[in-house]
C-alpha cells in the first residue's frame, strides 16, 4: 500500500472515531434524559399519592445539582423537558439546567433555564412573541407568555434580576451555528 | 577476724557498695521515668486527635444528613425579599449559600458553574458536538474521495 493509500485509511479511521465519540456521547446525553424523566416520575407519583403539590408537607424534594426541579413546556413547539439543578456539563447533558441562585418558575424574581441548542431547546428557533410557555415545579404548574426575544453576545451581562416573576430560557445562538456560538438567544416569559 | 577475713569484708563491702549503688542507679535510673510521661502524653494527644478527626468525620456526616433531612422535608425560610432590585432574596437563592458552605458541595463549587446574580452572563450552553461529528464525516469523505482516486489512477495505469 502506498502513502496516498496509508493517508485515505488514516483519515477514514480518525472521521469514524470523530463520530464514534459524537455518538456516544449523544447516547449519554440520551441515558442521562431518560434518568431524570424517570425521576421526576417519581416524584410526580409521590405528588399523586400526596395528593398535593411539592410545597406541602409529605412531598419529597431535592435541590441537589442534577436533580429535576421542574418541568418546562411550549406545547405550539412541541417542546417537553424536565428540568434539572445547575448549568454545568453534567447537568446539561441530562436536560435543561435551571441557574442556582435564580428564582424557581413560579417564585418572585428571574428564574432562568438553559440549555444545548442542539439537544433539548433546538425547538426554541421557531419561538415567537405570544407563545405560551407552561412550568410544573414545586411552586405549582404556571403558564407563561413569551413578551420578549432577544439574541446577545455570549459575553453580554444580560440576564436582569427582575422583582416580579419572570421566566428566562436561554441557548446558544445561532441555533444552526457549527462550533462554540458566538451569542445567546434570550427569551422572556411573564405568566398569564 | 584474721587480716585475710577482713580483707575479704572489705573486699565485699567494696563490691557490694559498688553493686548496691549500680543497682539504686538502675532503679532509680529517670530517664525512663521522665520518659513514660511525655510518651503517655504524646499517645493521649495522638488519640485525642484521632477522637478529633472521627468527631469531625462525625459533625459533617450530620451536616449532610441535616441538610439532606431538611431538603427531604421541603424546609424552607420562607423570607421575603427586602430589596424590589434583586432576586437574591429568594428562598431558593437564600437557601444557596447554606448549601455551598456543606463540605460535599464545596468540591462542587470547584466546577466552573455559573451563578446566577444582577447582570448575570447567560450560562455557557455552548457545545462542540457538531462540529466534531461534522469534522468526522468530513473526514471519511475526504478519505472515500482519496481512495477513489487512488483507484481510478491505477484502473489508467492498467489500461
Amino acid at each position: 500500500m502506498n502513502s496516498r493509500g496509508t493517508v485515505s485509511n488514516a483519515l477514514i479511521v480518525c472521521g469514524a472515531l470523530l463520530l464514534i465519540a459524537s455518538g456516544a456521547s449523544i447516547a449519554r446525553a440520551a441515558i442521562a434524559r431518560d434518568a431524570v424523566r424517570a425521576r421526576w416520575a417519581e416524584i410526580e407519583a409521590g405528588r399523586a399519592v400526596a395528593g398535593a403539590r411539592l410545597s406541602t408537607s409529605g412531598a419529597r424534594w431535592s435541590s441537589a445539582r442534577g436533580t429535576p426541579v421542574a418541568r418546562v413546556m411550549i406545547p405550539r413547539l412541541g417542546l417537553d423537558e424536565v428540568v434539572v439543578e445547575g448549568v454545568g456539563d453534567d447537568e446539561l447533558r441530562s436536560g435543561p439546567g435551571h441557574m442556582i441562585g435564580s428564582a424557581l418558575p413560579g417564585d418572585s424574581g428571574t428564574s432562568v433555564i438553559s440549555a444545548h441548542r442542539d439537544r433539548h431547546f433546538h425547538a426554541l428557533r421557531g419561538i415567537a412573541v405570544g407563545d405560551t410557555v407552561i412550568t410544573d415545579s414545586e411552586r405549582g404548574t404556571i403558564s407563561w407568555t413569551v413578551s420578549r426575544i432577544r439574541v446577545v453576545r455570549a459575553d453580554d451581562p444580560a440576564l436582569d434580576a427582575r422583582a416580579t416573576p419572570t421566566l428566562m430560557l436561554t441557548t446558544c445562538w445561532p441555533i444552526r451555528y457549527v462550533g462554540p456560538a458566538p451569542d445567546r438567544l434570550i427569551v422572556e416569559a411573564v405568566p398569564k | 577476724m584474721s587480716s585475710l577475713g577482713r580483707a575479704a569484708l572489705a573486699a565485699m563491702l567494696i563490691v557490694g557498695a559498688g553493686t548496691a549503688n549500680g543497682q539504686i542507679t538502675t532503679v532509680v535510673a529517670a530517664p525512663p521515668r521522665k520518659t513514660e510521661p511525655a510518651q503517655q502524653a504524646a499517645a493521649q494527644k495522638r488519640e485525642q486527635a484521632a477522637q478529633d478527626s472521627v468527631a469531625r468525620v462525625t459533625m459533617t456526616g450530620m451536616k449532610e444528613w441535616v441538610d439532606s433531612a431538611s431538603s427531604a422535608l421541603a424546609i424552607r425560610p420562607d423570607t421575603v425579599p427586602t430589596t424590589s432590585d434583586t432576586a437574591l432574596g429568594t428562598p431558593r437563592a437564600a437557601a444557596s449559600p447554606a448549601r455551598r458552605s456543606d463540605s460535599s458541595e464545596t468540591v462542587r463549587t470547584q466546577e466552573p458553574t455559573a451563578e446566577f446574580k444582577k447582570g448575570a452572563r447567560a450560562p455557557d450552553t455552548a457545545t462542540l458536538i457538531p462540529a466534531i461529528a461534522l469534522s468526522g464525516v468530513a473526514l471519511i469523505l475526504a478519505g472515500v474521495a482519496m481512495k477513489r482516486r487512488e483507484r481510478l489512477a491505477r484502473s489508467r495505469v492498467r489500461r
